[in-house]
């Protein structure tokens, strides 16, 4: 089977963030055949506004980040969740890209992942974008969920590395079965 | 607190200038009971993205200081916002998160109105319980019924002036209205 390309998007923009650990640590615990690389941020996305839209066109890195949207084979979100919800950020990208003609997240595979320092790891804010992608017509896993509760336990906060021999595990059964889901959900040619 | 007017701001989730949602938030003075000050809340189009380090390293930016203190002066809020892909506009949650971070954290204990206006037939509905959902983390005080959910925008503004025309829903804001400000005098503390 060829290679599965797929891109991560880390719905927080600090440094520090434990989503970005995680997104960093994908590439090591994907299954073989499996490459994950970051998506091109939405940091500098303007605030949607069918104005702009209309009169100057999407802005570059809109289309740059729905390109890479559309050449993956599948997309990870690893989110924090703010005020129990979709971090407005990550939001304002999505809205975004749903906007555009041959809209990028038809028919792609998502896998969704948490990490919080709070005891739930995030577990509204994955029901959430659950339903933003339903509506953009996108086909989500549904299992093994991946909720990373009390993260400053469970993360050194130097290396970044993810201690926690659980959470690791969890992991890698999320992206075996995420594999699996591509395959099975991927156009028939 | 019982007899003075009130001061409420206007919240509009949509930032283009043919918006529904900011059509329906013009049409409120009109409507609204001799108790209430409507003023319209700063924008917050130039908010940058949210970033824990932009906070740490320069601190909240003005735009945001402005919205924040327009929120923390005024009585209550009203909130009119259309629906993107099933939930919160990102532009507008984007404003909740930066403001959600402050000290004297301007939604506390705020009252709340929610309106929405949707050309299609859920009149923006999901986006509301969204923002209930988070508006719950941020400690405002939510007004329930009546909701004021407007489907089928487009047969009910005017396409030019984009002026309200439809007498249900005008009627169904004046109710809102008129119960909202029973609402806040009576949740507001007491002075």
């Amino acid at each position: 089977m060829a290679t599965l390309n797929v891109i991560s998007i880390c719905g927080s923009l600090r440094k520090g963030s434990y989503n970005a650990m995680v997104q960093r640590l994908l590439p090591s615990l994907a299954p073989e055949g499996m490459k994950v690389m970051p998506a091109p941020s939405f940091a500098e996305f303007p605030l949607y506004n069918a104005d702009i839209q209309n009169s100057t066109g999407f802005p570059a890195p809109v289309n740059t980040l729905a390109d890479a949207i559309r050449s993956a084979d599948g997309v990870i979100f690893c989110s924090p969740e703010y005020n129990f919800t979709i971090p407005g950020g990550l939001k304002n990208a999505i809205d975004w890209v749903s906007r555009l003609p041959n809209q990028p997240f038809a028919g792609k595979p998502i896998a969704l992942l948490s990490a919080s320092q709070g005891p739930l790891g995030g577990g509204r804010v994955q029901y959430d974008l659950r339903r933003a992608m339903v509506f953009l017509d996108a086909f989500t896993l549904n299992k093994p969920e991946v909720f990373i509760g009390a993260a400053a336990a469970k993360f050194d906060e130097k290396t970044g590395e993810l201690k926690d021999e659980t959470a690791r595990s969890l992991i890698k059964q999320q992206l075996a079965a995420f594999a699996t889901f591509i395959a099975r959900v991927a156009p028939k040619s | 607190m019982n007899d003075r007017q009130l001061d409420v701001l206007v919240i509009c989730g949509s930032l283009r200038r043919g918006s529904y949602n900011a059509a329906l938030a013009r049409s409120l003075p009109a409507l609204a009971p001799p108790g209430f000050a409507l003023r319209a809340a700063p924008s917050f189009e130039k908010f940058p993205i949210y970033n824990l380090d932009l906070q740490n390293s320069s601190g909240f930016p003005t735009e945001v200081n402005a919205w924040a203190d327009a929120i923390r002066a005024a009585d209550a809020l009203i909130i009119v916002s259309p629906e993107y892909n099933w939930s919160i506009p990102g532009g507008l949650k984007n404003a909740i998160d930066w403001a959600s971070r402050m000290k004297e954290q301007p939604f506390k204990d705020k009252p709340v109105a929610l309106q929405s206006v949707a050309p299609g037939i859920l009149g923006g509905s999901r986006s509301q319980y969204h923002l209930r959902q988070s508006l719950t983390s941020v400690d405002t005080i939510l007004f329930g019924r009546p909701e004021v959910i407007i489907a089928n925008a487009a047969q009910k503004f005017d396409e030019k002036t984009l002026a309200l025309k439809d007498q249900t829903a005008i009627d169904l804001i004046k109710q809102q209205l008129a119960a909202f400000e029973k609402f806040i005098r009576r949740v507001s503390a007491k002075v």
